[in-house]
């Protein structure tokens, strides 16, 4: 890339005045010193929870599916809902790292670990319910096909649930050992400075033996180069994988040419919402003001406006042509979700997700951390009552009036669904205390170009 | 630096345009179809080349709003494709007229008595789209979108002649703007000029699945036009990283197509539904070679001969490859067209090759004279070391 | 491990090194490898570390996933029980092949990454409990050491090479004696 004569019009990534040895500093100092009492606070408060949700998944797996709120014409809800809305969230960091690459954007160096992490996390929670609405969860191994003595039963290659299975996995391993081969070198520097003679055994080993050959380097930084090329259309597919549950069907509302793409843009919007959530916090509490600037934020906040309008499209895309169709199911299913007895949550789709994000559009309130910190929570929400639309409305008006009906959660449902809420964040704060929370290397990388001054090391032996 | 429009060239151009105007005839004097086979073509050739120079303006207003450096150097060639626009609307404008005065067939919902209740050519399900499909409202969103095409190339253009860097800080909020419009009305005129020629059918997809297509055709005719300065000695600051960076989005484009292409296939496929599936009963029916043919060029070839890096900086290479491509995404838009205008009737054979390369041939032209309009080379540019630095 | 002398060169600064990195190789010292913080750009050509072939593994482990994905499914769905499952009937390989396309992906994206994976690891010799081998433990904060074997470079000697070493831009210089066992090893 070579160095860039510093150019007045860019806005500098990295405020202030660092050498390479501050930076590394900056980013060990929440590691090596003593968990403080917010941190501690936070993580009881998310563990309480976490333990609520176990309790609430235990719970439901000695009663049984009948515990939630589904009847015979919802016979999908919360379960999915949740799903489709970790997964969702778990797609921003591989876009971070991936297709930011792709479009050359530096500012992604500030959050990519943070939202790789965010995205492994998510995933398993995403995981979580499908795991636990299979029912007989025993016999969960056989979503794989193994050899198996019921007369060599395969599993159907022809349902979108199985390709989500494949999907699904095919995400978090993958996403998994990119994030960790960025980790390595970061675990070294660790290593290397750390006092505690345990963690140094532990971070020892997390780092692999890592000591920064040219030679490692270079394979580092082709891997990093491959891996990224491949999570870009992986990215893209297990999202349309997820919407295909919906739209191979011939459900009303659910099958429509327009999700694959659609629901891609929705998950990157809800992911970079929860980004926007997690690294407000975080920059705050661990003094990161330098590393995640306004800048980044206001780059974010960009990102929200584009997927959040491209989901706006979809929306109006599907409303105009359930009319254009002429297909009296489709016009009515769009028609009963906006007007019908569920107008409420599609109201608030609307409200969060297409109208909330485009005051991002006057630079004061994108530039205005309070005002982000509380549109992201919108779009969390709004984008938790996308799936909740899309899956409840379409499926609570059958054919014969007979079967039309309402959804109605149970303590379980909500208990389950807020408890992966609180193992998520005991997840982070676990993360966020022991990993290192930005890219410790590649910041070093972009340091003398794009820092607002770079400083030469104080931490040298002396000739 | 200055691109000379030279009279060789203008000399092979004017070959192939007068092999288009000769094969126009015999499209217009062909008699199974009533002059039908030259108007799908008009509409298919004016499309696409229309849709390169819009390609580009989204390209470049692309550039603007992401503030990228790398493309700073490119600017002239971008500018110069996507100033084929007023001459692509007014060959826009033709090929939709000729339905409007009922030369052609080409839409199915312009016929006569088709929305009329009684009348022997109603159609209950065409008449309840006419708030939509009505001649009037048809022409205003036509004239809407090409003129705040026109519009916005010629502002863009304008500013960037300036070489100002205050000029270029408006295009970037003007860019913000463009893109919201356009993020419209890419779909909207898609369903309008294209869509809307299968009435009956329908698809959430399909203004993205044609956006993925133009996008693509235009990014290949950028990257070869580049090359090809490249190898003559023009450009002198683009280097291969330059060339890398197009290839690029050439191979990843033709992923987004190929994703789009076989999500809207797949679905209607999969569900199997009337209302859907006979827009591929109709393509699978009659165009079977052509329909998957063109999948698996546009797909298999970027995707095989461009992925290394080295393919990416090789001249020949990405010359060939992106020929054939371009070919391939031709015929996308000519397998959107024709099953809808010529049923089962619709062939390539010399006629529209040689209406295609009379188009091209045009399309080139318009090109090559706008980029012979201004110096190649940016003056002043707040990216434009950036830019000449661009190394990877 | 054979005998071997090493002489370590820190610097303070990436693009000292590299400026001086060039000057040894021109001269006709042979760098053998630098350690650093963060990879230094271009400085492979330098030093000569050679482009990786790690893509061409990754193709070969995307063609063997591709391959398992689409033998297996066939195995599955056409040949061992073929179905008629809501109207799509399993009876013909090519008429079921949209369907396929999702797992075959993603299954080919599955043994790409995985075996890419393995395969830098074991390239790099980094695995859990391997111990590093970096000559100072700021190298990986942000100190620079280039690595000059005396068995590297023939035409050089012991002191020739300390002394041109002394004379460029290093901040400190650390030699090193490795020989047939770890326990006689000194500083």
């Amino acid at each position: 890339m070579g160095h860039i004569s510093h150019n007045n019009f860019r806005e500098p990534l990295i405020l202030g005045e660092k050498s390479y040895h501050d930076v590394t500093v900056d980013i060990c100092a929440p590691i090596e010193r003593k968990p403080n009492m917010l941190w501690a606070s936070l993580l009881s408060l998310a563990a309480i929870i976490a333990v609520w949700g176990i309790g609430n998944i235990l719970y439901l797996l000695g009663t049984g599916i009948g515990s939630w709120g589904l009847n015979n014409t919802v016979d999908w809800a919360w379960d999915i809902t949740n799903f489709v809305w970790w997964v969702g969230i778990g797609h921003a960091g591989t876009l971070i790292s991936a297709v930011l690459l792709l479009f050359r954007q530096r500012w992604r160096m500030a959050i990519n670990r943070s939202a790789e992490a965010m995205t492994i996390f998510a995933v398993v929670m995403a995981a979580t319910f499908p795991a636990i609405h299979a029912g007989r969860y025993w016999l969960l191994y056989f979503v794989f096909p193994l050899p198996n003595q019921f007369g060599s039963l395969w599993q159907n290659f022809n349902s979108p649930l199985l390709w989500d299975v494949f999907a699904i996995s095919t995400y978090f391993s993958v996403s998994l050992v990119f994030w960790y081969i960025g980790l390595i070198p970061d675990f070294a520097t660790i290593r290397d400075r750390i006092k505690s003679p345990t963690a140094k055994r532990v971070y020892s080993l997390l780092a692999f033996g890592w000591s920064g050959r040219a030679k490692h380097w270079h394979r580092f930084e082709m891997v990093s180069l491959i891996l990224a090329g491949l999570a870009t259309p992986l990215v893209f597919s297990v999202h349309s994988i997820v919407s295909m549950d919906f739209a191979t069907s011939v459900i009303p509302g659910w099958h429509t040419t327009i999700f694959p793409p659609y629901f891609v843009a929705g998950a990157v919007f809800s992911g970079f919402a929860m980004v926007l959530t997690l690294m407000l916090i975080m920059r705050k509490v661990y003094k990161l003001e330098a590393y995640i600037t306004r800048g980044h934020v206001e780059m974010m906040n960009i990102i929200i406006i584009v997927t959040g309008s491209l989901v706006g499209v979809a929306y109006l895309t599907e409303l105009f042509v359930a009319w254009y169709s002429g297909v009296e199911y489709e016009s009515y299913a769009f028609l009963n979700r906006a007007t019908g007895p569920y107008w409420w949550a599609y109201w608030s789709m609307m409200t969060c997700n297409v109208i909330s994000p485009q005051l991002f559009w006057i630079k004061k309130l994108r530039t205005n951390l309070i005002f982000t910190f509380i549109i992201s929570i919108f779009v969390n929400i709004g984008m938790w009552f996308e799936r909740f639309v899309i899956i409840v409305t379409s499926l609570h008006r059958g054919h014969l009036p007979s079967t039309w009906s309402y959804f109605y959660p149970t303590f379980v449902d909500i208990g389950v669904y807020i408890g992966t809420i609180g193992i998520f964040f005991v997840l982070f704060l676990l993360y966020a205390k022991y990993f290192p929370v930005l890219p410790i290397a590649e910041v070093k990388t972009i340091l003398k170009a794009t820092a607002e001054k770079f400083k030469v090391s104080d931490n040298q032996p002396k000739k | 630096m200055q691109f000379i429009f030279n009279n060789k060239i203008k000399a092979v151009l004017a070959v192939l345009m007068l092999l288009g105007v000769v094969s126009s005839v015999f499209a217009f004097l062909d008699h199974a179809s009533h002059g039908q086979r030259f108007w799908s073509n008009f509409l298919i050739d004016g499309f696409f080349v229309f849709s390169l120079g819009l390609g580009a303006l989204f390209f470049l207003a692309l550039q603007y709003a992401t503030e990228a450096a790398w493309s700073v150097l490119l600017k002239r060639v971008f500018e110069a494709t996507a100033l084929f626009i007023p001459v692509g609307a007014v060959l826009i404008i033709i090929a939709l007229l000729s339905g409007t005065l009922h030369l052609s067939h080409t839409y199915h919902w312009m016929l006569e008595g088709i929305m009329q209740k009684g009348h022997e050519n109603y159609d209950a399900i065409i008449a309840g789209k006419a708030g939509y499909l009505n001649q009037p409202f048809f022409w205003l969103r036509t004239l809407v979108y090409l003129g705040t095409f026109i519009a916005f190339v010629y502002i863009f253009r304008k500013r960037s002649l300036l070489e100002e860097v205050a000029s270029y800080k408006g295009s970037v909020k003007l860019s913000a703007i463009f893109l919201v419009l356009f993020g419209v009305f890419s779909s909207t005129l898609s369903w309008d000029w294209i869509m809307s020629i299968d009435t009956h059918w329908f698809s959430t997809l399909f203004g993205w699945y044609v956006f993925a297509g133009f996008w693509c055709s235009a990014l290949i005719f950028m990257l070869v036009l580049t090359v090809a300065l490249k190898m003559q000695g023009l450009l002198p600051n683009v280097n291969d990283s330059h060339i890398h960076d197009l290839s690029k989005w050439v191979f990843a484009l033709s992923f987004l197509w190929s994703y789009v292409w076989f999500a809207q296939f797949m679905l209607i496929w999969y569900s199997d539904i009337p209302e859907e599936v006979t827009y591929y009963q109709e393509r699978f029916g009659h165009y079977k070679v052509l329909m998957l043919g063109v999948f698996a060029v546009n797909f298999i070839l970027p995707m095989i001969l461009l992925m290394s890096r080295d393919a990416k900086r090789n001249y020949t290479r990405i010359i060939w490859v992106s020929s054939i491509i371009f070919v391939g995404h031709w015929l996308d838009v000519f397998l959107m067209i024709t099953p809808g205008t010529l049923h089962e009737k619709g062939q390539v054979s010399f006629v529209e090759i040689g209406m295609f390369l009379g188009f091209v041939a045009l399309f080139v032209w318009v090109v090559l004279q706008n980029l012979s309009k201004a110096p190649l080379e940016i003056q002043n540019h707040p990216f434009k070391e950036e830019s000449e630095h661009h190394h990877f | 491990m054979k005998k071997e002398t090493i002489i370590y060169a820190f610097y303070n600064d990436d693009d000292v090194l590299l400026k001086d990195a060039q000057a040894f190789v021109s001269q006709g010292l042979w760098v053998s490898d630098v350690f650093s913080p963060f990879p230094i750009h271009g400085l492979d050509p330098i030093i000569g570390v050679k482009e990786s072939k790690l893509g061409y593994a990754a193709f070969a482990y995307g063609l063997i996933g591709l391959t398992l994905a689409l033998l297996g499914m066939w195995y599955f769905m056409i040949h061992d029980w073929p179905m008629n499952i809501g109207g799509k009937p399993n009876f013909e390989f090519v008429y079921n092949l949209p369907a396929f396309v999702p797992v075959a992906f993603e299954f080919t994206v599955l043994c790409t990454a995985h075996g890419l994976a393995f395969t830098y690891f074991c390239a790099n010799g980094t695995f859990p409990g391997v111990k590093a081998d970096n000559p100072d433990p700021r190298t990986t904060d942000d100190l620079f050491a280039m690595e000059i074997k005396l068995e590297d470079n023939p035409n050089f000697s012991l002191d020739q090479i300390k002394s041109m070493l002394s004379k460029s831009n290093a901040s400190e210089i650390r030699e090193k004696q490795n020989c047939e066992t770890d326990t006689c090893c000194n500083k």
